[in-house]
This record gives structure tokens, sequence and C-alpha cells, in this order.
């Protein structure tokens, strides 16, 4: 595979490696000319909620921002409710460990606001709005300039929002008070977006790669988007594999596809289990990772869920331990602080992982109090995510939480990398 | 008024939104950005709200019939306005 440095800024450059349908053909740039051309002989677009729905369903296709919800509920749910709907597009990925978002929007912007236009004008939208991270400014330049160059063909008209420089940030109600004009975090929301969403019309709001992968398919039909993947889960998906925090890989790959071999080509070892889904996500030991496959199904069966598609393996020496304990005092640190057991609960929590890592506890009865007075109390699922990598933690790293409760873990006199994760 | 158990005339917005309950299924919610942790929910509704160590509400979801009475006042008690009835 063939890897193109992409700039995402922050620092970080993200390495891209071309893929069968998503990251195609990356040397000939993200120019609209070479996206038209290879859109010759599209099959023509459905005109109906209806009509794109059915199309959706034909292939399960579902949000790639890690909740997985159906498109095709979405867009059938907007198309019926009261008001004009919008279509709001999700790039502003907060977890910093993911990359796949900007990655796509740098490489292939065009298919996603393809996807935009495709929903948009299906379901009667007068507005499409793109949110782009914060903290990757090249991101909303390129996404800037691709607009530019179609704003004479698109019949619905495009805004551009960059979202602010945190991790919850990305949360879709967070998005929807962004472009409302209020803060830019999450909030409690009673009705699905799709019903009432942006001032009370109904939005269809998802990430960025899934209106990709409905351009796709809308592009290419049923059949051929089906030509990869399994038949349970067609076609591809992209993946960002951040193997030791300074060099992170986005790849596109067929579902179905063995996960250890990827993980060589991303320069990353498969042998000291990962955490899979990113900051929010859960511990899978190396022995699941052996013979994992890149499918949602797999990944749940193997009691984790692939989320939004991030994967950070363990560099052999670190502790998981130690590992965790830097994450949650992150994610810690980007509670909102609005809501009162997060904003209390989360830094208690942090303080108490960070305790067993250092060996100074002698039980993790303290984490489980603190994990069941956070969990499902908050606006959003920033306690409950962070709660989750937690106990993963506990339940597939037995040994090592032994040897931390009993002060003797080897690991821990090895320094965590200062790298992103 | 709000403060005392099931005082409220009823004539305020907040009874208003919360009368004509449907008998079988009422379930209490805390809207969490609202939430300052005052505890007059716990204080009017110990049967289903008690307060955790950061003196945030710790909810019952369903609410029994006899406590319905109870739980309206406890709704209106919030001088946030975070404690919700809300039918499923």
């Amino acid at each position: 595979m063939s890897g193109v440095r992409v700039a995402a800024g922050q620092g970080t450059d993200v390495w891209a490696h071309e893929g069968p349908r998503l990251l195609a053909d990356l040397e000939h740039g993200p120019g609209l000319a070479v996206h038209r051309r290879r859109s010759i002989g599209r099959q023509p677009w459905p005109t109906s909620g209806r009509e794109l729905a059915e199309l959706l369903e034909a292939v399960d296709l579902r949000g790639r921002g890690g909740a997985a919800f159906p498109l095709a509920r979405k867009v059938r749910t907007a198309a019926k409710a009261r008001g004009r709907p919008v279509v709001v597009v999700n790039a502003a990925e907060g977890e910093p460990a993911s990359s796949k978002d900007s990655t796509l929007m740098l490489l292939k912007p065009h298919l996603v606001l393809d996807g935009a236009q495709l929903v948009a004008q299906a379901i009667g939208a007068d507005t499409i709005h793109v949110v782009v991270p914060g903290e990757r400014p090249s991101v909303q330049a390129g996404v800037r300039t691709a607009m530019a160059d179609r704003a004479d063909a698109d019949p619905v008209s495009m805004s551009l929002r960059q979202a602010e420089c945190r991790f919850v940030a990305g949360e879709s109600s967070a998005v929807l008070e962004l472009l409302s004009g209020r803060p830019n975090l999450p909030v409690t929301t009673s009705r699905p977006s799709a019903v009432s969403g942006l001032g009370g019309r109904p939005t269809v709001l998802s990430n960025a790669e899934t209106y990709a992968q409905a351009a796709l398919l809308a592009r290419d039909g049923v059949d051929v988007y089906c030509s990869v993947g399994t038949p349970a889960e067609p076609g591809t998906r992209l993946l960002t594999i951040d193997g030791d925090g300074d060099r992170p890989t986005v790849l596109e790959v067929a579902h179905g596809t063995r996960l250890a071999p990827l993980l060589a080509a991303a320069d990353a070892d498969a042998d000291n289990g990962l955490l899979l889904g990113g900051y929010h996500g859960t511990w899978l030991p190396p022995a699941a990772v052996a013979d994992l496959t890149v499918s949602a199904m797999a990944m749940i069966e193997a009691g984790a869920a692939i989320g939004a598609g991030v994967m950070l393996p363990l560099r052999a020496g670190v502790c998981p331990i130690r590992r965790t304990a830097v994450v949650v005092g992150y994610l810690a640190g980007e509670s909102a602080n609005r809501c009162g057991p997060c904003k209390f609960g989360l830094p208690a929590l942090a303080h108490a992982v960070r305790d067993l890592a250092l060996g100074a506890v002698r039980s993790s009865a303290r984490i489980v109090q603190l994990m069941d007075a956070v969990e499902r109390r908050g606006a959003c699922h920033h306690p409950d995510g962070t709660t989750r990598s937690i106990r993963s933690m506990l339940r597939e790293c037995p040994l090592e939480v032994e040897m931390h409760l009993s002060g003797s873990c080897t690991a821990a006199a090895v320094a965590v990398p200062a790298g992103a994760w | 008024m709000h403060g005392r158990r099931g005082r409220c005339p009823g004539w305020c917005v907040v009874s208003a939104s919360t009368r004509a309950p449907d008998p079988a299924r009422q379930q209490l919610t805390v809207d969490w950005q609202s939430c300052d942790g005052h505890g007059l929910c716990a204080e009017i509704l110990p049967e289903l709200v008690h307060l955790d160590e950061w003196h945030f509400p710790v909810v019952q979801r369903a609410v029994p019939k006899e406590l319905e009475r109870l739980a309206r006042a406890a709704v209106v008690a919030c001088p946030k306005l975070a404690l919700k009835i809300t039918k499923p």
C-alpha cells in the first residue's frame, strides 16, 4: 500500500493509504474536475426521501461517527416531519485519536459534498451546513476551496462552520448548538434531530464519511457497492490506526478484512492489545485482536464497538493501566463542566484511576463506585464513554490490575510517551 | 409556595405543563445541564430521589401512582426547572 502524507495541522501529519473506494485515485488530488470525470455515467440520483431511504436500506448504510444509526431512518423521518429540512455534515472529529474525517475532507471533499447534496435534494432541504474541526485549520481551507469550485453547479446552498477545539464539540447536539449560535457544547435533547433539530426544523445530521458512502452508493448503484465487503456488511470503512501516538494512519478497508495485517501495515503492533473505538472505546486483549475482522458485528461479539473506526494499539512495554489513566485524565479535562455528575465525577474518577496506575491503592472499589455514580447522568454520553474504557480495562486486563493493586507492576517504570494518545 | 408539599395553587406555568398526567407510565428525569444540585427534590421526594456525594440527584425513574402528587411537587419546587416528569 502506498501512503500519502496529509497535513492536517496541529503539528501531526496523517498518513493516508490508497483504498478501494473512498480513498481511490489519491494521486489525482482532491480537485473537482477529477471527481466529475469519475462520476460520468453515474446512476441518476433518487428524487424523493422514500427512494433514497430504500437505496440506503438496500446496503444498510449506518452512521460512521460512532453510533452506527441507520441513515435511512433519519432520511425517512426528516422527509416526513413538519417543516423544511436541513442537512448537517459533521466532520468535527473531537476525538483527538481520530483523523479519518479530516483526511476524507482533505483528500475527497467532493464525495462528501456530493453525499450532502444527494440527501438534501432528496428530502427537499434548503441548506447544508458543513462543520469542520477547529483543531485542523487546513480542513476548513480545503473544504472552502472545494465549495467555491462547485458553488455554481449545486442546487442546495452550503455553509461552512468551524467547531471549537474540544472533545465534546463534535457531539451531535453540540454541533446543532454551534449552528444555532450558542456555545459549542452538548445539551439535553428530548426529540431526535430528524424530527426537530436546527431551529426546530427536521435535520439530517450525520458524519462526513456517512455522506461520502451515500454518494458512492448513489453513483455506482447497489450491485457495485456490494461487490466488496461481506453480505451482511457490504462496502468499506475508514479506520484510523495510531500505534505510537505520532503517526496516525488512515486506511479504507472492506468489511471482513482481518485486522492484524492492517495494524502491521500501519507500523503498529498487534501483540499487546489495543484500545478499539478511541478514547471512549474498549480494550481488547491480544488474543481477541489476533483473529478479529473489520466488522461491526464481529466487534460486538468480541465485546467492543468499532465506533468511529479508531484503533489504538498498545506499544510493547507500555502498561495499559497507565495508558488508561492518561486517557481518563484527558477526558476528565474535556468535560463541558455543565452537568454536575460529569463535572465533579470525571475528575474524581481520573484521580482514582491514576491512583491505581501509581500503585497507591489496594482496591478498585472506589473506581467502580465512581463509575456507577456518573453513568447515564449527563446531557451527552461523555461520562458513559469514559467509563466504558475503564470498565473494559478492569475486565480485559485483570492481571495488570492485580499487579497494580499489589504494587508489583514493572511496566510502571516505563515512561508514557508524550504523543497524542 | 413551590417548596411546600403539593401546595402549588396550579396556576403557574410549570404546573400547567405537568398537569394531566398519563396514569400509566410517568418518568422522572433530570435535565443535567440545568441542575445545580440545590437538592429540593430529595427533600420533597426522598422516596425516589437521593443525593450523590456531590449533592446531585440520583432519581429512580418510574413514578408509582401513589407518589405522583409528591413528584409533581418536587418538579415545581426545582429552582432551576431541571426536574421533569415525562412519558416515554
